[in-house]
């Protein structure tokens, strides 16, 4: 089976030649690895490892010029340096200052979808042809904290729900229409897209059960049923501990589980699968916190023989770590993860 | 006639403006300052801290929480501090350096203020010597460090080298958190303390700081 078709077969509830696996990393731990393996390009390192990367696809951005380290909402960022390789985080907010949506609507400018050229796709799709192709999607409140700030965004809650709703209904139109426009462009062609937004904590939800089904189900629901429409499945992505909404987001309709950051509060591997196992496929499962930064080659071992025994139970697993693998994960780790999956998944 | 508990009440629904109110009406009654402090904001942030932790309140209600217990405070403080009342202890908190991330360091400040602990936010991306300095400058007795990414926990082990190499560790307790934190990994690096939410993280400080006193 070609990469495409393992995750189809999964996708679509068959049995497929072996598990699949999927691959993310930051530039610094991605280029490790690269150099680790001698690989000279993705494709290489994906044919090494044995990698089906599912490959995204996004417009390119031709809208008004933008103020240098600013993004296209307006939010400034900086380039943070750790030991050893850098962040661009988000530090300042437009909509911070805001106490109304009469006061955003007069003096903010909304990113406007026209502000984004889709014509390259096609031949950027043709270019992988034997891979699951990902575009489309929406993280709509990860936006809004950047535009407000994290504090605020939170606290508008409770305070300032007009202004949540105002906000939320712009980025999720824009996203609606991103993401239209990708399958217009590349049509049956797209095999997933991403309806995320990260809910959870080491330890909990947070924010409240009600505020999730108030701000953001109903309108991760239209996105569910754009995607569907079109024949795409959903992958929904929430970091943390997330039990208690994940028969929410069935009854959404989601098809997707990422990432099982299993080591959070609930989120044990053994409990999704009974609570879950029958209703979901699940992506991930790989620790990025513990086992694949500061874990031995066994231990990585050991934990791939698990999600294996536990997760897929079903036929339902795509294996990959649990968010971006970050540098202080060393490559001797990444390799371990996708040989040992290579190994043990392929008489599944 | 001045009402505690509507202070605690108050505290606990986020309602600032409210909080405020009563607690200006308590001083205007000279109800004694303590009383408002412990009966008032601390009993309602000990209540916020308990839902937080039952999962009845999430984050968006303990900012509020917070907030509104901070505007009581900021009105006692001056009297707190002319009656020479004693607080919890004293602490700095900050995200190490390399890390931006604050939520968490936020909201554990603003438990430990709530508690009745002085806390000094040394903010984010902080360098070991801010928290060396901290300890020597303010006479702080814990420092609380948070960092989010696993990229940044090693800061926290610089930090803990800094202070033991300034000679600080045995009158300061540190106390760690942040999303990939664990207890193991604390006493690997020497803290003395983990907590892994904001409202154990002032149970912890209690410990630590008895600890300290005996």
């Amino acid at each position: 089976m070609t990469p495409k078709e393992r995750w189809l077969a999964v996708l679509n509830k068959q049995t497929p030649d072996r598990i699949p696996t999927d691959y993310w990393a930051t530039n610094e731990a991605h280029q490790k690895l690269m150099a680790h393996l001698g690989c000279t390009t993705e494709r290489d390192l994906y044919t090494r490892l044995h990698i089906d990367r599912a490959i995204a696809v996004a417009p390119n951005y031709i809208g008004p010029p933008l103020a240098k380290n600013t993004d296209v909402f307006g939010c400034g960022h900086k380039t943070v340096q750790y030991d050893s390789g850098t962040y661009n985080e988000c530090v300042s907010h437009p909509l911070a200052q805001y106490t109304s949506t009469e006061a955003i609507d007069t003096h903010y400018t909304w990113p406007n979808p026209d502000w984004y050229d889709y014509s390259h796709l096609p031949a950027y799709v043709a270019q992988w042809p034997d891979y699951p192709i990902r575009g489309g999607g929406s993280e709509p409140f990860l936006i809004y904290k950047k535009l407000r700030g994290d504090v605020q965004a939170f606290m508008d809650l409770i305070e300032n729900p007009d202004i949540v709703h105002y906000c939320l209904d712009k980025l999720f139109d824009l996203a609606y229409t991103n993401t239209q426009r990708i399958y217009e462009t590349v049509p049956n062609q797209i095999d997933l897209s991403y309806v995320a937004e990260d809910m959870g904590s080491q330890e909990s939800l947070l924010f409240s059960p009600q505020h999730i089904h108030t701000f953001l189900l109903p309108r991760m629901k239209r996105m569910i049923n754009l995607a569907h429409d079109a024949g795409v499945f959903v992958f929904f992505h929430s970091d943390g501990a997330i039990h208690d909404i994940i028969p929410d987001m069935i009854d959404l309709g989601i098809d997707v589980l990422n990432p099982i950051q299993w080591r959070c509060q609930n989120m044990d591997r053994e409990t999704l699968i009974k609570d879950f196992g029958n209703q979901l496929i699940f992506h991930g499962g790989v620790d990025n916190q513990h086992t694949l930064a500061f874990g031995s080659i066994d231990e990585v071992k050991i934990e791939v023989r698990d999600n294996i025994n536990i997760l897929n139970q079903h036929n339902r697993y795509i294996l990959a770590p649990c968010h971006n693998i970050q540098a202080v994960s060393p490559p001797e780790n990444i390799v371990a993860m996708y040989e040992a999956v290579h190994e043990l998944g392929t008489s599944i | 006639m001045a009402n505690l508990q509507a202070i605690a009440d108050n505290v606990i629904t986020g309602q600032a403006p409210a909080v405020s109110e009563a607690v200006q009406e308590a001083i205007d009654e000279n109800v004694p300052v303590q009383d408002i402090l412990h009966q008032g904001l601390i009993a309602g942030m000990n209540i916020v801290g308990a839902k937080f932790k039952n999962n009845e309140f999430y984050i968006p209600e303990v900012l509020i929480a917070a907030r509104a217990m901070k505007a009581g405070l900021e009105l006692i403080r001056p009297i707190l501090l002319e009656a020479k009342v004693e607080s919890a202890g004293k602490v700095c908190v900050g995200t190490v350096k390399g890390d931006l991330h604050d939520i968490g360091k936020n909201l554990v400040g603003m438990m430990l203020e709530g508690a009745g602990f002085e806390v000094i936010d040394l903010g984010v991306d902080v360098p070991p010597e801010t928290f060396v300095e901290s300890v020597r400058e303010h006479g702080v007795q814990i420092v609380c460090m948070s960092a989010l990414l696993t990229t940044t926990m090693a800061s926290l082990q610089t930090t803990v080298e800094a202070l033991k190499a300034a000679g600080l560790t045995d009158n300061v307790r540190v106390m760690i958190g942040g999303a990939p934190i664990t207890q193991e990994y604390a006493d690997k690096i020497g803290a003395h303390g983990y907590a892994p939410d904001a409202a154990s993280a002032t149970e912890k400080a209690r410990e630590l700081v008895a600890e300290l006193v005996t």
